[in-house]
């Protein structure tokens, strides 16, 4: 182990006073196999930048991974038992979504049916109650968008319609939407009155566009609240969305129906589809894996409020998994292309290395002579081209680190998930292991070389 | 006086283009401790054959060749890069010095070779040391561009003794120098055998050789005893 260690420092040493002594072949090798590695970095860190913001995206709209998500079905009780159930439990949380208009009552929204603001036809004037569409089914139970009479609707006016989300406990920890300005909503404090809502910056384009009353109405409440805004977030979401906390919002909702009607609604013959649909959108329920406890008590309690358990379906999200299958074909195929150019660069190292074991065959028979084994005749080249192979990693992780810190700079404010990104250290590792492959291959024939030098050649000079 | 090397019956046959020719056909040589031995003879008669023989370049093609005890005839180049380091020591004709390397560098290259590794200071001192011994430990620093031809060979003097060899093998080691600067450099060595080390001088200079314990001549292939008569 000594000698070995002996002779690897040796190598080092040897290595590191031939790349001093001919800086400008090192150079000129680096210079050759800079590409190549920069190449390898570059796709690398593309890769991951990608998978990041894929990432980021995804975590947004599904949560992040890992998150166990449940459907709970709007029957009976169900809803009021998931609420009282998850309120205040750690590593729980709950929403519905229901359409809002904030703004002048009775009046047509300036985005009917929630349209993003800047496309307030991108939904077709959207679905709802002040939508210019309203979905009908029929008797076989096909159910289509229907052009809303127009003859009996509701002037435009000041009013802008979002889709409000009601939470039971913080849904941040499963989807982590980036604040904006002003405060997230705070979950241990009091329920008020005036519902306080967060808005997302679809939203908030159209309270910066019109001036809009302080006024909420809310599908299926009982008055028109007063809303406060108290911050804009980011959620990735292109429609106007608000967030609220469900109790504040319950305040002003109608009572749920008792547990017994809605099953006596599916003994009357209506199939269970047809019961949930008539009886609104349910809660979309998320747990983290450490809070299996609260997820079975739940289920056991919605069983017990009369939901069939076959429609209880927990939902893991492997967002990570799904992205990572579809980039490895993509990131495969440009590292090959990385490699061709990486070889361009071995060929580099691999001239340059046989020009200099030519000029060197003196000095190497002399190594020889003063009782150097072969073996580490070919470790001290090996070392030389590992050396410059590591040195041009060095340099194009750096000239990569620098470029992504420059785009991220002039790019952070149209996509802020690149914000929070750095340098990704797979780009880093990737970088290294080509400089060193590229220096193995370059550095192995001439190290082949190198250690056959035949020792005479000092006697005959 | 005990014996450092001791050749019987080597014989050598080099086989190039042209037919084979016997280079050496027999030789019987040994050398004790703090002895020292020229061998004369003319060009191609092979006297750096004989020594590369000695120093373990390159293999006899029969006879015995012991130090120490043991047969190195057939010795594996493996062994044969240990014992180059650690019992002989080298001088060329030409110096062979890096010329990026500073003095105490180009010595200290004997040290850096893989067999044992020395720290740093210990490095440092024993390279010192050598380059004391042959009187320019001042010029440590140095790089060969600065040095003459004279402090350049003495350079290459204390690289072989670095190690502390027992034996000193040089080829011609003043053909390269003026009168003077020769001597000195013969001088150099011989002061080495002062301290136990075995010396083989090959030489065309009978001078030289005539400062040698011993005088030998390659002739034919085989070695003589040779008298010189002082000049």
């Amino acid at each position: 182990m000594i000698r070995l260690s002996g002779r690897f420092r040796s190598a080092l040493i040897i290595g590191l006073q031939g790349i001093r002594a001919r800086k400008m072949r090192t150079f000129l090798s680096m210079i050759s196999l800079f590409l190549g590695v920069l190449a390898v970095v570059t796709v690398q860190a593309a890769a991951e930048t990608a998978r990041t913001l894929q990432l980021a995206d995804i975590e947004l709209h599904l949560g992040k991974d890992g998150t166990r998500t449940i459907y709970v079905p709007p029957i009976g009780q169900a809803m009021d038992v998931t609420r009282e159930t998850l309120q205040g439990q750690q590593g729980a949380a709950a929403s519905y979504t229901m359409q809002a208009i904030i703004g002048e009552p009775k009046v047509k929204p300036i985005n009917p049916g929630a349209s993003p603001l800047d496309h307030p036809e991108m939904y077709g004037g959207g679905y709802g109650p002040n939508a210019r569409y309203e979905i009908r089914c029929d008797d076989t139970g096909n159910c289509r968008p229907v052009p809303v009479d127009e003859s009996g609707a509701a002037p435009p006016g000041a009013a802008i319609e979002v889709m409000l989300v009601s939470m039971v406990n913080d849904v941040r920890q499963f989807r982590p939407y980036r604040p904006v300005s002003g405060t997230w909503l705070d979950f241990s404090s009091q329920p008020s009155y005036s519902p306080r809502i967060v808005i997302n910056k679809a939203a908030a384009i159209g309270f910066n566009r019109y001036r809009i009353p302080a006024e909420m109405r809310i599908d299926g409440a009982i008055a028109n609240p007063t809303p406060r805004i108290i911050g804009v977030i980011d959620d990735g979401n292109e429609q106007p969305m608000a967030y609220a906390r469900a109790d504040e919002i319950g305040n002003w909702l109608a009572p749920a129906e008792p547990a017994g009607a809605a099953v006596q609604q599916g003994g009357d013959g209506a199939s269970p589809k047809e019961m949930y649909i008539s009886s609104g959108p349910g809660l979309e329920v998320m747990f983290s894996p450490t809070a299996g406890e609260t997820e079975s008590l739940l289920i056991r309690k919605l069983v017990a409020a009369g939901v069939p358990r076959e429609a209880l379906n927990v939902n893991v999200v492997d967002a990570r998994k799904n992205i990572e299958q579809e980039l490895k074909i993509l990131r495969w195929i440009f590292l090959g292309m990385a490699g061709l150019v990486l070889l361009i660069g071995v060929a580099g190292i691999l001239n340059v290395g046989l020009a200099t074991v030519g000029e060197r065959v003196e000095e190497f028979a002399l190594r020889r002579a003063v009782g150097t084994p072969r073996v580490l005749l070919a470790g001290i080249v090996l070392a030389e081209t590992l050396l410059t192979g590591l040195l041009t990693a060095a340099a194009a992780i750096g000239v990569a680190a620098a470029a992504l810190d420059v785009g991220i700079r002039m790019l952070g404010d149209r996509v802020p998930q690149l914000q929070d990104m750095g340098f990704p250290w797979q780009a880093g590792v990737a970088g290294v292991i080509a400089g060193l492959v590229a220096g193995l291959l370059g550095g192995s024939i001439p190290a082949m070389r190198a250690a056959r030098i035949p020792i005479a050649t000092v006697m005959r000079a | 006086m005990t014996p450092i090397i001791e050749l019987a019956g080597i014989t050598k046959t080099l086989k190039g283009q042209q037919q084979p020719r016997v280079i050496l056909d027999g030789v019987d040589l040994t050398v004790g401790e703090g002895e020292s031995v020229a061998i004369l003879g003319r060009s191609g008669s092979g006297k750096s054959t004989l020594l590369s023989l000695i120093g373990l370049f390159d293999r006899p093609d029969s006879g015995t060749y012991f130090m120490g005890g043991r047969d190195l005839a057939r010795i594996s180049e493996r062994r044969a890069a240990s014992l180059r380091s650690a019992e002989f020591g080298f001088v060329f004709q030409r110096f062979f010095l890096l010329k990026h390397l500073t003095a105490a560098q180009n010595v200290a290259m004997a040290l850096v070779n893989g067999q044992g590794w020395l720290p740093r200071r210990k490095r440092r001192a024993r390279t010192l040391e050598a380059l004391d011994q042959v009187g320019i430990a001042h010029l440590a620093k140095h790089r060969p561009a600065r040095l003459s031809g004279g402090e350049q060979q003495r350079v290459a003097i204390a690289r072989a003794l670095v190690r502390g060899p027992r034996m000193l093998l040089a080829d011609e080691p003043t053909g390269a120098l003026d009168t003077e600067t020769g001597n000195l450099v013969i001088e150099v060595m011989r002061a080495a055998t002062d301290r136990g080390c075995g010396l083989i001088l090959v030489t065309h200079d009978q001078a030289h050789a005539a400062k040698m314990q011993r005088v030998l001549r390659l002739e034919d292939g085989v070695l003589r005893q040779v008298e010189l008569v002082p000049a």
